[in-house]
């Protein structure tokens, strides 16, 4: 079953050992999950699951011009980003469709881009191709490992492990420090929408970082979490996945990520995305909740008055609100109200209503602490 | 008397009727189920049709029933906990209880020797 070529991550052994059921995902051999997806979801939101998110490209942009190269390529403004934050930003080809979508992180000598695992290639061919004279791209995906910390008791447990120098950072900041005499970057991020912690560590430490994290040491217990539960607490909290809600022929105003694109600086397909913002687009990123009860899944027909209005982009079972929910792209003018639709599944009718999402309110720290 | 198909499923034989269900081996490769539906109360199938769909978290996937007859009862416990099938794939997960049509369908399936091993070269 498990292919022998399959890229392994630096925790490959652990998820042996925690038996989890192992797939494989986009040429990685990755835990789908260990317990159970459900129990992984809900343990995330109620205490401290911990993710392998190793498969991630991490492409580092240097050199003078690497600024100025990355704001012609991406819509979000990074010149507005100071050290030590990171940004959600996204990679946009010449006719405003989106290539990948990325956090940058900040640091004084160069740009940290962590990019999606599948796109990895696709996206440094991109850069290499277009980088100016002066502007180096550094693929450090190969000996990088990541892990993500996620849920409402993860800062306890970054607290016993790193202090307070890290545990008391800010949403989407990020501070460097030493692990076995090792670089460590930590970051106060996630895919979950819960507070937590995203941990990327050179290959050689990696199984001593995942060995600190969970040897408890602060009464928290954390629980190893597969691509399953990853996949539902993502859903829950509305993020897009790329291959689902974003791809090279879906705008990101069609993605409902507005708040991303920057009208105010120069960048890739501006124009095109201009055009599309005035004339509004022709379909919105919306949630739905399942009023009769079925799982949705990508690719599903949505129709209103038996007209197709539009189509299911990810679904999922809900464990922490026992319900079906999904994102669907639909037809602008049906986005614009709240409404009651039917989703085709297998031949049958099943009713859903529009809403908004996040699905739940999220843990995920907002706030700027005063003073740091 | 309990005998097994290649797709998965068991039918426990009692006289004229079977229960149905898909197997341990099934549920656990399946994951977390979270919705069921079958047929529903007289209801004909003929062996390998549809019998109805689990969907688990991770994919939907077709019941296909292992014996030819009529739906005489419905396991409606399962349609609303979904987990029952994984606590208790064998017993407390069974989906529907069928009159047999055709006896020699059994000749089709296998005992609980042959799909021991049956799973066992599968999962090479």
């Amino acid at each position: 079953m498990i292919n022998m070529e399959l890229k392994k991550t630096p925790f490959y052994q652990k998820h042996l050992e925690n038996k989890a059921k192992i797939v494989n995902f986009g040429g990685w051999a990755l835990p789908v999950e260990y317990q159970g997806s459900l129990a992984e979801a809900r343990i995330t939101r109620g205490g401290c699951g911990l993710f392998d998110a190793s498969h991630m490209g991490e492409i580092v942009v240097k050199g003078e011009g690497a600024l100025d190269f990355l704001q012609s390529l991406t819509p979000n403004d990074i010149s507005a980003v100071s050290f030590g934050h990171q940004q959600y930003n996204l990679f946009l080809n010449e006719t405003g469709g989106v290539i990948d979508d990325l956090m940058v992180y900040v640091r004084k000598e160069d740009f940290y881009c962590v990019v999606n695992a599948v796109n990895k290639d696709k996206v440094l061919n991109w850069l290499v191709r277009r980088k100016p004279e002066g502007v180096d791209v550094i693929d450090e995906s190969s000996f990088t490992g990541l892990l993500c910390l996620q849920g409402p008791q993860s800062e306890k447990v970054i607290d016993s492990v790193f202090g307070e120098r890290i545990s008391s950072l800010s949403y989407m900041r990020f501070k460097e420090t030493d692990f076995l005499n090792q670089k460590i970057l930590i970051s106060r991020s996630g895919y979950t929408g819960e507070d937590g912690f995203e941990l990327y560590c050179q290959s050689e430490v990696s199984s001593k970082l995942w060995d600190a994290l969970t040897a408890n040491n602060c009464d928290v217990l954390v629980t190893p979490c597969g691509l399953g539960a990853r996949d539902i607490l993502r859903i829950e909290a509305g993020y897009p996945l790329y291959g689902h809600e974003l791809d090279e022929h879906i705008s990101p105003l069609e993605a409902s990520l507005d708040w991303v694109i920057k009208f105010n600086k120069d960048f890739i397909a501006k124009d095109i995305l201009f055009d599309i913002k005035m004339k509004t687009a022709n379909q919105k990123r919306v949630g739905f909740v399942m009023i009769d009860k079925s799982v949705p899944r990508q690719g599903y027909l949505i129709y209103c008055h038996g007209k197709v209005v539009g189509k299911v982009s990810s679904g999922t079972f809900s464990p922490n609100l026992s319900k079906f929910i999904g994102m669907a792209f639909i037809d602008r003018e049906f986005s614009l109200v709240s409404g009651v639709v039917d989703i085709e599944i297998r031949g049958k009718f099943y009713k859903a209503e529009v809403t908004k999402y996040p699905f739940l309110s999220l843990g995920r720290k907002k706030t700027i602490k005063s003073g740091k | 008397m309990i005998k097994y198909s290649k797709s998965h499923e068991w039918a426990k034989i009692d006289g004229d009727t079977a229960e149905i269900g898909i197997t341990d081996y099934a549920q656990s490769q399946l994951g977390d189920i979270v919705f069921v539906e079958t047929s529903v109360l007289g209801d004909t199938v003929n062996q390998g049709d549809t019998l109805g769909t689990i969907e688990s978290t991770k994919a939907a996937s077709e019941i296909f029933s292992p014996l030819s007859g009529e739906v005489i009862a419905v396991n409606d416990q399962v349609e609303t906990s979904p987990q029952l099938i994984n606590e208790s794939a064998m017993d407390k997960g069974w989906l529907v209880k069928i009159k047999i049509s055709n006896p020699n369908d059994l000749d089709n399936l296998m005992d609980q020797d042959q799909y021991k091993k049956f799973v066992e070269s599968e999962a090479h």
